[in-house]
């Protein structure tokens, strides 16, 4: 098993997380992040894991909401929030790279 | 060019029609004021909590249902997680590895040939934000976020753009015709993605894959994929290669455009929701569903034509859902289908063009129509006498009976009566006859404006027409 993690998969992990690293950081999360994965690896030792388990930590039945509208914002106070606003919309720097959801 | 084969997958999202948000109480609608349908939930606001809404999983049920889907009956809910400002919370729920329904198929006509479009598996997630680039700003408008999504991903088992356009148009009437969705493209309540690639044997694995997306209406999917065919068959043919990329269709170009190089589905390190438990579906639930899904175009199409409406008429007829619902309250009644759905789709749909109505905004009941199409087969009205009164049938409460009295419409249809005069007619224009007999089309005319001009217009032009013809052999 490899003691460290290369330093292009830090970045690509930097890159996901949108944060910019010094090489500092770069070298030590080489070894951190790979000390985190070992951990976890561990997991995987168990025999007849059932992973289903995971995923509630409940096994009830989630409670649904009848399809009635509630009480909304109003535009006024959506846009006291973000940091800047141009017109009724909420105004963000330009990203035309992505464009991920739905 | 050589020849490929192309494998082509598509994928759909579609908004669903409910009230409310699905993790929100907030109103699920278009064409607001920008940011005024939202909650803290639908922006993202720390420490707020989803609560699913009950209305979706009963739409997500029924699409299944009419997607042929084997259905799922515990799920859970899945983080797509990444960065963009489209989702503010950083993470998108949608189900990744428990899709509420799986395995279905679509039966489609291409050519005169059906085929089945497998159903991979359908899914429920939220919509994001609607982004709108300008300049160096992004706008973002959060009505949309929220919104309930189901998306539906189909096996690659599509041959050409021609097959995919005929996915598209039957899921789209599928789904219409349940209330399932309003299926606008051009509102972005339907949302078409597509896979496409392209190899030369059945036998070879497939070649690589682009994946063309938001394309603005049916047709153009189909452009897009023939396009997209050709592009990648000029690449291998001089031997180049490509990376599995995203495209656009561009509009104006008429052809696809590169948007970006893919990334890989692990980079949005899905991992289960934790803020949602296990959604368990009973027999009950799923059944009470169900009840809701009325009789689909497919069916109503093979009863139409069963009851002697002609293929194109049946066609046109589930074209229009209020129509058709229409139709169907008279599928029990004993009358001519035949004239009852050439009466619907001609005159009573230029009236609703015209005044921009639906059949239910007329007074036009079932009584009052099953009465019209009565008189005009018993020939008590013509074509031209239905244009004349049609205006008052559809306006007011009248009876057919009384509007015909009203109107002074009578008409001679005693076949005896039109017959005898038509002898006479014949014996009194020998000449015409003639012409007739020698190949003159235009004596026949001349012989039935005889017939009009005798009995002041009042003879049934279809029976006139029908015994001159008889005589004449």
């Amino acid at each position: 098993m490899k003691e460290k993690l290369t330093e292009e998969e830090v970045l690509h992990v930097a890159k996901l997380a949108r944060i910019k690293l010094s090489k500092e950081e770069i070298e030590k999360y080489q070894i951190e992040l790979k000390e985190l994965l070992n951990d976890v690896e561990k997991i995987n030792e168990v025999e007849n894991f059932d992973d289903d388990i995971l995923i509630a930590c409940w096994e009830e039945n989630t409670e649904l909401r009848k399809d009635k509208p509630g009480q909304m914002l109003e535009p006024k106070e959506v846009l006291e929030n973000a940091p800047r606003h141009s017109g009724n919309y909420i105004s963000v720097p330009v990203v035309i790279s992505g464009g991920e959801g739905a | 060019m050589s020849e490929y084969i192309p494998t082509i997958g598509v994928e759909v999202h579609l908004e669903l029609k409910t009230n409310t948000k699905i993790f929100s109480d907030s109103i699920n609608g278009y064409g607001e004021m920008a940011n005024s349908l939202t909650n803290v939930i639908d922006l993202g606001y720390p420490g707020t909590l989803p609560t699913l809404n009950e209305e979706v999983i009963n739409l997500a049920i029924r699409a299944a249902t009419v997607l042929n889907c084997k259905i799922r009956k515990t799920m859970h809910f899945d983080r797509k997680n990444y960065f963009y400002p489209d989702i503010p919370k950083n993470y998108q729920i949608t189900q990744a590895r428990t899709p509420i329904g799986y395995d279905g198929y679509v039966e489609i006509e291409v050519g005169g040939e059906k085929k089945k479009v497998f159903i991979e598996e359908m899914h429920i997630e939220e919509d994001t934000c609607k982004s709108a680039h300008r300049g160096t700003k992004t706008l973002l408008d959060f009505n949309r976020a929220g919104v309930p999504l189901i998306e539906i991903v189909t096996k690659p088992c599509m041959k050409s753009g021609e097959e995919a356009k005929a996915y598209l148009e039957k899921l789209k009437e599928i789904m219409y015709y349940c209330d399932i969705s309003d299926c606008k493209i051009e509102e972005g309540s339907m949302r078409a993605d597509t896979n496409v690639s392209i190899r030369k044997n059945e036998s070879d694995p497939f070649g690589t894959k682009a994946e063309i997306k938001n394309i603005g209406s049916i047709s153009n999917v189909g452009k897009a994929i023939e396009k997209e065919i050709e592009r990648q068959a000029k690449l291998y043919d001089n031997n180049e290669t490509f990376k599995p990329q995203t495209r656009r269709f561009d509009d104006k170009l008429q052809d696809t455009v590169l948007m970006r190089i893919k990334e890989t589905g692990n980079d949005y390190r899905y991992f289960p929701e934790p803020d949602i438990p296990y959604v368990i579906l009973t027999d009950e639930i799923i059944e009470e569903a169900r009840k809701k899904i009325p009789m689909l175009p497919d069916e109503r199409k093979k009863i139409y034509v069963e009851k002697g409406v002609s293929e194109l008429n049946a066609k046109k007829l589930i074209q229009n859902r209020s129509l058709s619902d229409y139709f169907n309250t008279l599928l029990e009644e004993s009358i001519n289908f035949k004239i009852a759905s050439n009466m619907l789709l001609g005159d009573i749909s230029a009236y609703l063009n015209k005044y921009e109505k639906t059949i239910s905004e007329t007074t036009l009941t079932q009584e009052r129509f099953i009465e019209l199409v009565k008189s005009y087969e018993d020939n008590i009205i013509t074509s031209k006498n239905l244009k004349d009164i049609l205006e008052i049938v559809l306006e007011s409460d009248k009876s057919i009976k009384e509007i015909i009295k009203e109107q002074g419409i009578e008409n001679i249809s005693d076949d005896k009566e039109i017959r005898q005069l038509i002898k006479r007619i014949i014996e009194e224009n020998k000449e015409s006859v003639e012409d007739y007999k020698a190949g003159h089309d235009r004596a026949i005319k001349y012989l039935m404006g005889q017939v009009m001009k005798e009995t002041k217009g009042k003879a049934n032009p279809r029976i006139a027409n029908e015994i001159l013809v008889s005589e004449l052999k």
